[in-house]
């Protein structure tokens, strides 16, 4: 060690091919060629790299700030006044610049100390363009945390949608005719004790036109239920129901203490094709209550949502059971210890592994896309994907396993006269066992909690129904399936912990 | 008696690790191998029970040639054959009490041991042995919670499961501390008078060869350089010791028991 050291420092006395002045000029030409010709073409190579990078780095920033522009000047001017930031950027690369020249100089002067500050400044480039590139904004991180406000608390405490009432509509209708005829709909009877709607008139025009307003109609309810809301709603021709708008906003409103009440409205806008106006059509115009009934019972999303963390758990389950068994042979193709034989099984040896790793890199999620196209969306999809993440993962821990065996007790085995089934049993066996418990527990562990997001492509379990719920920004059933993945995770994180230190 | 004659092991890397070497032990001997590490010890010990195959030569034991034997020969040989090692090379996660019933397997069918199945008869043994060594009340540990010294006991408890008539050590004592070292060649000693049984032990220290052994046989390079009976061991000059141990080697006591002395290798 510190004899090599000695003759590195011998080295680097030598002079240098250049004199200051010029290695300095050359480093202004091409950062870091000063360098290397002063005998230290290390730092000279470093420099260069660091040098070119931030600055090839910088230049596109310029142009990816001012797309559209032509012309140094004019990216330029249009880059900083969009990005201020670069302005602080091109001086640090400017004095980077400079700095090298400085270095250059002092390289080819003497021999130079440990390059500290040069380093110091190559950081600060970097990390300025990488504040940049990745669009960092604290002030927006604190300003704006409001927004997530709704999001978060729906997500936190979604159990208001984790239970539902049974529910009964109490829905009167009235017909209406549209346009009027000769002969419109006649007045029904008001029955006696059953809730009832009556418009009048029982015909009118739809306001057709943006902003042109439809028939005023008077509506009068009678034996609703006293206190409750009411919503005017409304089918079209073709039995298709709408709420109705009145100003913009929906009719809800509580019946008086007789269960009765009296509205105006004014009939809706819709675009109705020509065809269909030729004659007079029925439009019913109803007034809706709901009134829950019975006692608290799980929501559908509830429902939904252990169900499928039900399947959640045993995608994970599954794809660790197929994973034992073909990690198992694998993994002993790719434990050196027992491949280093012969060439050829050596070269085995090196092929598997390979694969192994190139499987394990590409993560699970790559593998649900590959297999949702390959067996459809559901579950088999994302046991298909963990599999073969598993066997990938497991075949390297398990071979790794064998191969730290210890041979001391096969050999002792041996001794006692064993044959071979009893020294693989008594002496091979008991030594990985263990290790392959513990792995595959892990494995299990991470599998449940890698279903979730197999889940997100389509691969089936809990990830599928999240992803729809988020994507309809319906955050408190996209909070109570958080809330049981959290759970169910946290237990069997625990549980394998547990398994894992009393095993092994 | 063992009479091995010529014996030659070359491994395939072509290290002659072991170059014509003849010797006999009578039965009852307690021999012991001396030499450097690399001398070719732990080979010739391993060639006696077959975990090594000579290259050439015979070892003749009781008039049969262990070198030609194969198969359920050999490994019915071997269970007459107990041997502990450096390492104890105990299976560290297994049960005190797997361990020493394991150096029954020789005698149980596979289909039994596969499944775990011992014979009472075999337990008992196995307590018995356990009791033996002073350590039954260790019996339901892991291996590889027992100190060092109670682990060579473990070994030699699996030893003595098989009924052996001859005992192998391969530097027994070597991992431990000269205190426990004494105490286990104290054992082998015993097993030595008491049940007659032969026992080939390689050692290090001058002062435990000179305490415990009734022949003396040295190892250098793969040839034997010295042969010895207990009398000559005690009287053995620099001169030889040199001749085994190399001319940097130092001659340490030499006074039996005391162990406090011993223990210099280099």
């Amino acid at each position: 060690m510190s004899k090599k050291e000695i003759t590195k420092r011998e080295g680097e006395i030598k002079p240098s091919l250049v004199p200051p002045i010029l290695s300095a000029i050359l480093s202004a030409i091409l950062p870091g060629l000063g360098q290397a010709l002063a005998r230290d073409w290390r730092r000279g190579l470093t420099m260069f790299l660091g040098f070119s990078t931030s600055f090839g780095l910088l230049v596109w920033r310029f142009q990816s700030a001012a797309r559209r522009d032509v012309g140094f000047i004019d990216i330029f001017k249009k880059a900083i006044r969009i990005e201020p930031i670069l302005i602080w950027l091109t001086i640090a690369t400017i004095a980077f610049w400079i700095w090298t020249i400085a270095d250059a100089y002092l390289t080819a002067k003497r021999p130079p100390k440990k390059a500290v500050g040069i380093f110091l400044v190559m950081g600060i480039v970097f990390a300025s363009l990488g504040w940049q590139i990745g669009q960092v904004d604290l002030v927006k991180l604190i300003t704006e945390i409001n927004d997530a406000e709704r999001a978060v608390n729906h997500v936190m405490w979604p159990w208001s949608r984790a239970v539902t009432r049974p529910v009964e509509y109490v829905e009167p209708e009235a017909y209406i005719q549209v346009p009027c005829t000769d002969t419109p709909f006649a007045q029904p009877e008001v029955p006696e004790g059953e809730p009832y709607l009556i418009s009048d008139p029982t015909c009118g025009d739809l306001a057709v036109l943006e902003g042109e307003r439809g028939t005023e109609l008077t509506l009068t309810g009678g034996n609703f239920i006293p206190g409750e809301q009411v919503t005017i709603k409304w089918y079209d021709p073709l039995k298709v129901s709408f709420t109705h708008r009145q100003d913009g906003e929906f009719m809800q409103f509580p019946v008086d203490e007789n269960g009765s009440f009296e509205v105006k409205i004014t009939m809706p806008y819709r675009l109705v094709p020509p065809s269909a106006s030729e004659e007079a059509q029925k439009w019913t115009v109803f007034a809706q209550q709901v009134i829950a009934t019975g006692s608290l019972e799980p929501s559908e999303e509830l429902k939904l949502v252990v169900e499928k963390m039900i399947e959640t758990i045993f995608i994970g389950m599954m794809a660790t059971a197929f994973g034992i068994i073909l990690a198992l042979p694998v993994s002993f193709l790719a434990a050196r210890n027992l491949m280093s034989a012969s060439p050829v099984t050596l070269a085995i040896y090196y092929l598997v592994r390979t694969i192994l790793n190139l499987v394990r890199s590409i993560e699970p999620v790559i593998w649900a896309i590959i297999f949702v196209i390959i067996v459809g969306l559901g579950p088999f999809a994302g046991i298909l994907a963990l599999t073969i993440h598993s066997i990938a993962a497991l075949g390297k821990l398990y071979s790794e396993s064998i191969e730290s065996i210890d041979s001391g007790p096969i050999e002792a085995i041996q001794a006692t006269g064993a044959n071979w089934i009893q020294t693989v049993m008594f002496a091979v066996v008991p030594q990985i066992i263990p290790p392959f418990v513990s792995f595959t527990i892990y494995r299990w562990d991470i599998n449940i909690r890698m279903s979730t997001v197999v889940g997100l492509v389509g691969g089936g379990g809990i990830g599928y129904l999240l992803i729809q719920w988020i994507n309809k920004t319906d955050f408190r059933a996209a909070g109570i399936a958080v809330w049981f993945i959290a759970v169910t995770v946290a237990i069997l994180d625990y549980i394998s912990a547990e398994i894992r230190e009393r095993y092994v | 008696m063992l009479e091995i004659r010529n014996l030659t092991k070359i491994y395939d890397d072509g290290t002659r690790a072991l170059n014509n070497v003849s010797f006999s032990v009578e039965d009852g001997d307690f021999l012991v191998v001396i030499g450097l590490s690399g001398s070719g010890k732990s080979t010739l010990l391993r060639c006696i029970n077959r975990l090594i195959n000579p290259t050439e030569g015979e070892i003749l034991w009781n008039g049969v040639d262990l070198a030609k034997l194969e198969g359920e020969d050999l490994r019915n040989t071997r269970r007459k054959i107990g041997m502990i090692f450096q390492h104890f090379n105990l299976v560290k996660r297994s049960s005190v009490m797997n361990n020493v019933l394991s150096g029954r397997l020789g005698y149980t069918p596979s289909w039994k041991s596969v499944l775990g199945q011992f014979s009472a008869k075999d337990k008992q043994k196995a307590w018995d042995s356990l009791e033996r060594l002073n350590i039954k009340d260790q019996a339901l540990k892991r291996a590889d919670e027992l100190s060092g010294g109670q682990q060579q006991r473990v070994g030699i408890a699996r030893a003595l499961m098989q009924e052996p008539e001859m005992i192998l050590a391969d530097e027994p004592v070597a991992s431990l501390d000269p205190v426990l070292a004494h105490s286990i060649l104290q054992y082998l000693e015993k097993l030595n008078q008491e049940d007659d049984m032969t026992i080939i032990c390689s050692l290090h220290y001058l002062d435990l060869v000179q305490r415990y052994a009734t022949k003396v046989i040295g190892l250098k390079d793969g040839e034997i350089v010295y042969q010895g009976s207990r009398k000559d061991i005690r009287a053995m000059t620099d001169r030889e010791f040199k001749d085994i141990y190399g001319e940097e080697a130092v001659r340490v006591g030499g006074l039996e028991g005391d162990l406090s002395a011993g223990g210099d290798q280099s």
